[in-house]
């Protein structure tokens, strides 16, 4: 017995002597051999202009298939075009939600943080800080209260239940964001150059850009705070907006290599031939003489541009026409490619806010004309698009001499200009259209419709928040009313 | 180095001893008819030495000098010999009073099953190849208490879904670990559909043949896997292939099996109403065309009505749509073995090739193995190779869930006026005259069946090869040491196409991926037994395991083919390269000792201590034991006389496990190939890291009692356990707005509680004419105890989500693994539901619906056999589980429902108020996103297995050259003897994961018959 239990313990030495020091290379082994634990800020910053710039999915979902056609831009047969017909799908609403934290907002925040921790560049800091507005502005003008100041903060701080934020908050941060930022413009340090899709790095035009996003989310602002709008709107004009269309805000696609390089709504007309130009819009134009009917307007079969109107599907629209697609005008080919650019602010939006603020005594200028500054920008602007777009200034001023600016009539008038000019902007077509109620559109009344026949107010969150952030949705739905398409947002009074 | 240092001693030890007293005994072993028995088990006790008889009864050993041969078989009582001088032993072995079988536990090593302390289960080979599975895993169904098999509706070369004793990881991996001759090997799922589809591509199991499984044993608790370290907590599925026996010359075994199969039709749609929009028939093309997935028309009534392609055809019921689509599956398989050994040698060469084709068209599998098994003795030495070579090629593996590609989204979708053939096209394959996508309807994302069918592919081959040496030397009679390297090493070629003309995609895309998979596993174990002059018996061993696996993946894709029709790589107008690396390790050190007195009472300690590549340095080592007893009561005391054998055991047991790789830092990576020249980069994780993971850990306790009555006619075989899972490591879903879509923590706590029942009875056995029942019953109540830090707020975690967007998988706390989430109908307080002013039924509050995976499973086999026919018929049942039937949700939908039927006459749909003829479709709408409709009770039972054989006998067989001959028809899944879900198999879950009861248009369940003939010369 006893020699047994002798050689069993030596042989069971010579296992365990073998197996010593049992984890060595294990830290090694768990590092990931094709990830890296820096990033240059460069690389995050075009990553996150371009995501911003969005993929189909949410272009589709929340600003072609809602947006577009709630505001009469765009119009459809097919009921899974759910935005005219104002029927709730629940994914198709809550897809810029779905795809804004998680594909860029997590790494602006990300990048912010990187640059503020360093201190080192704080011309980078400042343009981050001022995309990080553009990217979160458009969340909360379609859904209201959002995760804000805790907002993609899983790793920096840990949040994973970020708080929502109330609209108002949101706004008076923002503006104090872009106020601060364009005083950071010039503070140096490395450049993002031709990592920045939008300006290449340029500070000038970065500095107008900032304060044109200040006019736009001052304006925002003139009906529930119009002194805090009248301020913001103040400043943004004596830091200089935009002054050309040279100053647009955009991101150029290209056809590839991926998806990720191509325009997101050109991905949609490359995959859905459903949408139509609205008769609302055609109509517009078509009335006052527009030259633009037919930059934006395509008639496969020839003959004048015809729209669709909203509020039909493929049995009613017999109704009220022929029931063949094909008589109705679609979007202009040449503005939808995978490769067209994709734009966030306008240097005619610019003017036509100028004019407004004109008319509310906001600014010293002369409404007439910025108004007239901003139409013939707008007319002119699809240009950007395709050179075969281009409207002469003969063309441009006929129709500003045939459609002259009314200061009586001065705030429907730039209403409607805004609206036309921000065709394919359909986030911004969508906010402004709110604001002012212009133009004054007639709702559609399809059956089964989820916001008693009104155009909505605004979207309505994922379903899957109130499943793994309930407290704080349900405090945000208590302080802005039901989560539903009747429910305003903060400045949308 | 360590490696090297690790091997090469186990090789030194083996090859440094020679030489000690051996000797051979042989003899006859007849039953007490003097007929002579054949497959009767010899062991020398105290070892894993053994032989069986063969076909003449006789046997042969080569065993120690004071060896003891224990002679067993099922249903007999086992003699143990004292060999001493013999060298010629003839046995008579007497009808069981008490049985002695032997199983192959933890690590290879066998043992008798009454040491046992846990609860075994052991199914022979004849179970998979008589009527066969294409995933043999999916062949388990039914057949052992607290196993519960889930069949997965995505077709050939598909996942399957085995849970042992309920699921005890929110994140991890909850499947056993299958150990092949002693070797673990791989399981993953390579990926399965989701949300947003896709296809099922298989996983480690679905590969193994049939035909050369000698026994699969289940050791379903934690303390029968405690050897097998952290991958074992969900209980191990031990595969032993068949060897080669002492016999003269070669023996041959032939088999043939065809089998074919049909769908089973469960569905049940409404075939009164036709094609149409808000009540009406469409009137122009386009409005067919728009209207095309809609049953919302009028009452078919046969007159001509216009439909997509312009055409017009009488407006009534166009019959057997399904029937029309799915063809007739079938599956042949051919097996051939040769075999042969002395009493030093064995070996054994099997070769199959099955070759299935599917019930979609244009969809198979073809699976050709080869394998290997031989086996020397050298003195003390013996060495073994088992090898397996396997090739395995899936065409077009069917798409599911969402309706891209997915044919049979479609198929189910066709309005009753509507042909499925109208859709074939002039070419047959659902293209028009340019061979780019018929189209039928205005969603392009809803793609012609017969293009998907044709046109569409996705299709892989898999090159396997496995297999494991070892090294025994057997030092004395009572010490030995045994090393063992071992491999499963598989490439996976996978070429996915959308093609050139595809509706939602018109210039098409594809990809080719290349997936690598190596683990390897290299141990050394010595042992010894020895029984001393008192009866004590000690048997122990000490072993080292190193574990190390790679994952690596190379693929190409892109989108937009230049020359039209030309589906390769090259022919990408965007393309891009993607390649990916995972790693892990874990190494082991580990220990048992038994000890047993008088073969009565036996008692086992394990130890084991894991380290993890995957977790921080500082907690990467957990040590875990375990104890079991078992207790032979009839050998003990004195029993009433219609106790046969009673024992009794329990025992307790931890496991410690680990997560994946790389979950410890944020990393970055590229996105892309840039824009503009610049490089494109973000957060690589959708998951928070955490650097200070820990050690997962289980715990079990298990108490069992096995009894034998009357003459063994009647068995009872109980077990109760409570499983605690504390500490997991789980991807816990967060709010998107964090950045991440979950966080990786070591938050989960989990119990499963349950029992195992298993019942045989013998109530009749004549030398003519004989009846066993086989029941086995086995509940589990699982409950999620903790999920979430005290600091946030919610109690639930998202797994996954329907398609439809209205339903989700949760774990949540306080319920049962894997619930259905989703939204209520509106009610008052009297419980009415709640209308709008439209008349359209209000949707409620979000909360849990139904619970994914069913708490209990049983099975009832009866065998009868008279003279040379014998008839086996399985059926089995699960109950308690309920599915979301998103089918259901889309027939709502688009009018398929018989319950949209309601209403469509008179506007009166039942709710508020009687709604205009033009808004009934919208009232069912509606209901589409109300997820409580939907949620059915999955339970079943099902007509599992039939098979009816016939031994030829003997006497036939005489003046021909074969020496058994047997033929038997089969058949599987015959009939769905209940089911209370609508229009759809109970069993339709598409994914085999965590995420269990989703069902949304997967492959329709089938019926299989056919024959298998066994042919041995």
């Amino acid at each position: 017995m006893k020699s047994f239990l002798n050689k069993f313990y030596l042989l069971g030495l010579i296992v365990t002597l073998s197996m010593v020091s049992c984890d060595e290379g294990f830290e090694e082994l768990n590092l990931n051999p094709t990830q890296a634990n820096d990033l240059d800020p460069k690389f995050q910053f075009s990553y996150v202009q371009l995501q911003t710039s969005g993929e189909r999915y949410e272009n589709w979902r929340a600003a072609l298939i809602y947006s577009s056609t709630m505001i009469q831009h765009l119009s459809a047969l097919a009921t899974y075009w759910s935005g005219d017909k104002y029927l709730f799908n629940s994914g198709y609403s809550s897809s810029l939600f779905d795809r804004a934290y998680s594909n860029y907002i997590k790494d602006i925040q990300d990048l912010v943080n990187t640059l503020e921790t360093s201190g080192e560049n704080p011309e980078m800091l400042a343009m981050a800080r001022i995309w990080r507005v553009v990217a979160f502005h458009r969340v909360t003008d379609i859904y209201g209260d959002i995760p804000y100041s805790e907002a993609g903060k899983g790793y920096i701080d840990g949040i994973t239940s970020p708080k929502y934020d109330a609209q108002e908050d949101i706004y008076k941060d923002m503006v104090a964001e872009l106020e601060a930022a364009v005083g950071q413009l010039s503070g140096g340090g490395r450049s993002f150059g031709s990592a920045d899709f939008v300006y290449g790095g340029n500070t000038d035009q970065w500095r107008k850009f900032a304060n044109s996003m200040l006019l736009r989310l001052g304006m925002r602002m003139s009906e529930a705070d119009p002194a805090a709008a009248e301020a913001a709107v103040r400043k943004a004009i004596s830091g200089g907006v935009m002054t050309s269309n040279a100053d647009i805000a955009m991101i150029q696609h290209s056809t590839g290599p991926e998806g990720i390089n191509q325009n997101g709504i050109g991905q949609v007309f490359l995959a859905d031939d459903n949408q139509r130009m609205s008769k609302t819009f055609i109509d517009w134009m078509a009335n006052h003489n527009d030259p633009r009917v037919d930059v934006l307007g395509y008639m496969a079969v020839g003959g004048p541009q015809v729209g669709l109107p909203n509020g039909y599907d493929a049995q009613t629209i017999s109704n009220f026409g022929s029931d063949d697609l094909n008589t109705y005008s679609r979007v202009n080919p040449k503005l939808v490619t995978v490769d067209a650019p994709m734009i966030f602010q306008t240097y005619a939006e610019v003017e036509l806010l100028l004019a407004e603020a004109a008319l509310r005594g906001w600014h010293s200028g002369d409404a007439a004309t910025h108004y007239n500054n901003g139409v013939k920008a707008a007319i002119q602007q699809w240009e950007v698009y395709d050179a075969s777009l281009a409207v002469s200034d003969a063309d441009a001023n006929a129709y500003l001499a045939a459609n002259p600016f009314n200061a009586a009539e001065g705030m429907r008038m730039i209403g409607e200009q805004y609206w036309a000019a921000t065709f394919l902007n359909e986030y911004e077509a969508y906010a402004n259209w709110r604001r002012t109620g212009y133009p004054a559109l007639t709702p559609t009344d399809y059956p089964g419709n989820q916001s008693n026949s009104q155009i909505p107010k605004r979207l309505r969150y994922p379903d899957s928040e109130y499943g793994i952030n309930g407290d704080n949705i349900q405090a945000a739905i208590s302080r802005q009313g039901p989560d539903e398409f009747t429910t305003s947002v903060w400045w949308d009074k | 180095m360590k490696k090297k240092l690790f091997f090469t001693l186990s090789l030194f030890s083996l090859f440094a001893f020679t030489g000690f007293a051996q000797k051979t005994v042989s003899g006859t072993v007849t039953d007490a008819s003097g007929e002579v028995m054949i497959g009767v088990n010899i062991l020398e006790v105290g070892t894993s030495n053994g032989t069986i008889t063969d076909l003449d009864g006789n046997f042969s050993i080569e065993v120690s000098a004071d060896a003891t041969l224990e002679f067993s078989m099922v249903g007999y009582t086992p003699q143990q010999i004292q060999v001493g001088n013999q060298t010629v032993i003839d046995l008579v072995l007497e009808e069981g009073v008490a049985l002695s079988e032997v199983v192959v536990t933890s690590l290879g090593i066998s043992k008798e099953k009454k040491a046992l302390g846990y609860a075994v289960t052991e199914i022979g080979g004849e179970d998979f190849t008589e009527a066969r599975e294409l995933n043999v895993a999916n062949s388990l169904a039914g057949k052992v208490a607290g196993v519960n098999v889930s069949n997965i509706a995505s077709g050939p070369g598909g996942s399957s879904r085995v849970i042992i004793r309920g699921n005890s990881s929110i994140s991890g991996n909850n499947q056993p670990l299958y150990v092949v001759d002693g070797i673990p090997i791989d399981n993953t799922n390579l990926g399965s559909a989701g949300m947003w589809g896709g296809q099922d591509w298989g996983d480690g199991v679905s590969s193994i043949n049939p035909d050369d499984i000698e026994t699969m044993t289940v050791l379903k608790g934690s303390s029968a896997a405690a050897l097998y370290g952290s991958r074992a907590s969900n209980g191990v599925i031990m595969i032993t292939t068949k060897k080669g026996g002492k016999r003269k010359g070669v023996g041959v075994e032939v088999q043939s099996n065809y089998t074919f199969e049909n769908i089973i039709e469960t569905f049940d749609f409404q075939k009164e109403y036709g094609q149409g929009d808000n009540g009406l028939r469409p009137t122009t093309q386009p409005e067919a065309f728009a209207s095309n997935l809609y049953s919302w028309g009028e009452k078919l009534d046969g007159r001509s009505t216009v439909q997509f392609d312009g055409q017009s055809r009488p407006y009534s019921d166009v019959g057997d749509n399904l029937g029309r689509f799915y063809q007739t599956g079938s599956t042949w398989t051919n097996s051939l073995s040769l075999s042969g050994g002395d009493d030093n040698y064995n070996f054994r060469f099997g070769v199959t090739n099955l070759q299935n084709d599917g019930i979609i068209p244009n969809s198979g599998l073809d699976r050709n193995t080869f394998t290997t098994n031989t086996s020397g003795k050298f003195g003390k030495l013996t060495a073994s190779f088992a090898g397996t070579y396997i090739r395995e090629n899936v065409q077009n593996r069917p798409r599911l869930s969402d309706s891209p590609g997915n044919a049979n989204y479609t198929a189910w979708s066709m309005p009753a006026n509507v042909d499925v053939n109208s859709l074939l096209g002039p070419n047959g394959d659902g293209t028009n005259e340019e061979g780019t996508e018929l189209l039928f309807n205005d969603n392009i994302y809803v793609t012609n069946p017969w293009f998907a069918a044709y046109n569409f592919v996705g299709s892989n081959t898999k090159h396997r090869a496995m297999g494991n040496t070892t090294l025994r030397f057997q030092f004395t009679d009572w010490l030995y040491i045994q090393g063992r390297a071992g491999i499963d090493s598989y490439t996976e070629r996978r070429t996915s196409i959308e093609p050139y003309g595809t509706a939602y995609k018109p210039l098409g895309g594809m990809s080719e991926l290349e997936r690598r998979f190596t683990e390897t596993n290299i141990d050394l174990i010595i042992g010894a037994d020895k029984t001393l002059d008192n009866g004590i018996g000690i048997s122990a061993f000490v072993g080292g395991n190193q574990m190390e696996r790679s994952f690596e993946t190379l693929g190409g894709s892109g989108n937009n083919f230049n020359i039209p029709f030309l589906h390769t790589l090259n022919n990408l107008a965007n393309r891009g390269t993607s390649y990916g690396i995972s790693e892990k390790a874990i190494n082991s050190v580990f220990g048992s000792v038994e000890l047993s007195y008088n073969s009565i009472l036996y008692l086992t300690a394990t130890a084991r201590n894991d380290w993890f590549s995957t977790l921080p340095v500082e907690s990467n080592s957990i040590l875990y034991p375990s104890f079991t007893a078992s207790f032979i009561l009839s050998d003990a005391v004195t029993m009433p006389s219609f106790v046969s054998f009673a024992k009794l055991r329990g025992g307790w047991a931890q496991v410690g496990g680990d997560t994946d790789p790389y979950q410890l830092n944020l990393t970055y990576g590229l996105v892309g190939q840039g824009h503009f020249g610049a490089p494109l980069g973000r957060i690589s994780q959708g998951t928070i890291p955490n650097f200070s993971l820990q050690p997962s850990q289980t715990s079990e306790i298990e108490l069992g009692a096995d009894f034998r009555l009357f003459q063994n006619k009647l068995g009872v075989d109980i077990t109760y356990y409570d499983k605690t899972t504390s500490n997991d490591i789980l991807f816990a879903s967060i709010s998107q707005t964090s950045g991440f879509g979950s966080q990786v923590v070591n938050i989960g706590e989990l119990r499963n509680t349950g029992i195992e029942l298993l019942l045989n009875i013998t109530p009749i056995k004549r030398t003519d004419f004989s009846w066993d029942m086989t029941f086995n019953f086995a509940n589990n109540q699982n409950e999620v105890v903790s999920l979430l830090t005290p600091e946030q707020d919610e109690e639930s975690i998202r797994v996954s989500e329907s398609r439809t967007r209205s339903a989700y998988i949760h774990h949540e706390e306080g319920q049962p693994y894997s619930v259905i989430k989703g939204f209520k109908y509106a009610r008052d307080a009297a419980g009415n539901i709640q209308y709008d002013e439209n008349g359209y039924p209000v949707r409620g509050e979000f909360g849990v619906l139904g619970n994914g995976v069913h708490p209990t499973t049983l099975g009832l086999t009866n065998r009868f056999r008279y003279k040379n026919f014998q008839l086996s018929v399985l059926v089995d049942g699960k109950f308690g589980g309920d599915i979301y039937a998103a089918t259901n949700a889309f027939a709502y939908l688009r009018g398929l429902h018989k319950n949209t039927l309601v209403g469509r006459t008179d506007g009166n749909v039942g709710g508020s108020k009687t709604l205009p003829l033009d808004e009934v479709d919208n009232y069912y709408s509606q209901i589409y996103n109300i997820t409580e409709e939907f949620v059915e009770d999955a339970s079943f039972i099902k007509l599992r297995q039939f098979t009816f054989g016939y031994n030829f006998p003997k006497s036939m067989l005489e003046s021909t050259p074969f020496s058994e001959v047997s033929l038997s028809l089969v058949g599987r899944n015959l009939l769905l003897l209940m089911s209370r879900v609508d229009n759809i198999d109970p069993e339709s879950t598409y994914s085999n994961g965590n995420d269990q009861g989703l069902e949304m248009f997967g492959v329709p369940q089938t019926r299989s018959f056919g024959f298998n003939l066994n042919v041995k010369f």
